[in-house]
């Protein structure tokens, strides 16, 4: 569950955030925040990122730490059981995605290509934050 | 040196989203051996080249239970591996039976006081931790047709439940509710008390 997310994120946020030296680009917020995108489009939105986090994110966030491989591994196990959940949406056609969604999702696939893959993805594990507040003020 | 033989008999304890591992002992007589457990969860095995993560407060330990709640804090299946040491002697990994789910985890009826407090029906609850909710029913005695309910999201301290009349006893049984596995236990046994004046009244 997202609860279980969040607490499992803040156990190891500034060790992680603390990995990721790169301030002057954002993944997920640039150039708009999620916040801008319609309620129609959440679902969708919601749905590309937890497959982009699961398929492209996690797998590259090995740490030497093995207190926080295990947070981001308890992490990834949870988005993947949320992101099985917005597959049936998905397949349901209850979860479309509309133009924006879309655009808004190449952008950030363009904002992630911007970094070598190993800073890109430290960074968007860091924003991990971001994209929780955002679906906790939309739900 | 012979190698040593795989820990057998693993299992899953798992109560009230408190899941343990255990084994039987590798004897060797003479020898202290000592174990290490590590857990591989679906994502492990999907996107992460089956790969296996070690559970620190369960490497090189004597014991032959582990505590594996903190790692399985995702309803998905975990595949879960034990192996034994004796100094530089190492076992083959013994793994456990299929995988473990924490949806299967047994779920038991609520500890509760029910407490009359001169007219005040109240209801204090055991403190299971933040996955558990609470669902309790409340009732004048024979009139079990007009069952009232609260959910109770977070155990605080006391409930209020209602403000009773002097005479009928009041009733109240509860069950707990965990949202990540979304699953209830069974409700508790029915408690009633009665309200007389400013004095507490048990009848069970």
């Amino acid at each position: 569950s997202v609860t279980e997310i969040r607490s499992g994120f803040t156990a190891i946020k500034a060790n992680i955030q603390a990995r990721d030296p790169i301030r002057t680009l954002s993944i997920l917020s640039h150039p708009h925040s999620l916040h801008k995108v319609q309620s129609s489009d959440r679902c969708c939105i919601t749905h590309h990122l937890f497959n982009f986090y699961v398929d492209k994110v996690f797998k590259h966030c090995k740490t030497e730490d093995s207190y926080v491989n295990r947070k981001i591994s308890s992490i990834a196990n949870s988005f993947l059981s949320v992101k099985k959940k917005l597959r049936q949406c998905h397949e349901q056609n209850k979860c479309m995605c509309g133009q924006e969604s879309t655009e808004k999702f190449k952008q950030i696939l363009a904002n992630y290509k911007e970094l070598n893959v190993t800073s890109a993805a430290m960074k968007s594990l860091g924003e991990l934050d971001i994209l929780l507040d955002w679906m906790e003020k939309s739900a | 040196d012979a190698l040593l033989p795989r820990p057998q008999n693993i299992s899953i304890l798992s109560t009230n989203m408190k899941h343990f591992l255990t084994w039987s002992p590798v004897i060797v007589q003479g020898e202290t051996v000592r174990y290490s457990v590590e857990f591989q969860g679906e994502y492990e095995r999907e996107y992460a080249n089956e790969s296996w993560i070690p559970i620190c407060e369960c490497s090189l330990i004597t014991a032959t239970v582990c505590n594996i709640t903190e790692d399985i804090s995702a309803t998905v299946a975990y595949n879960l591996r034990v192996r034994a040491d004796i100094g530089a002697r190492r076992s083959e990994w013994g793994s456990l039976k299929g995988f473990f789910n924490r949806i299967t985890t047994s779920l038991t009826p609520p500890l509760m006081k029910v407490i009359a407090d001169g007219y005040h029906l109240l209801v204090e609850l055991e403190d299971m931790g933040p996955a558990f909710q609470f669902r309790v029913l409340y009732w004048k005695k024979g009139q079990a047709s007009r069952i009232q309910q609260k959910v109770v999201t977070e155990v605080s301290s006391v409930v209020h439940l209602d403000t009773m009349e002097a005479g009928p006893d009041y009733c109240v049984k509860a069950q707990t509710y965990v949202e990540a596995i979304n699953r209830s236990s069974s409700f508790s046994q029915p408690q009633c008390v009665r309200a007389q004046g400013g004095r507490s009244v048990w009848l069970v």
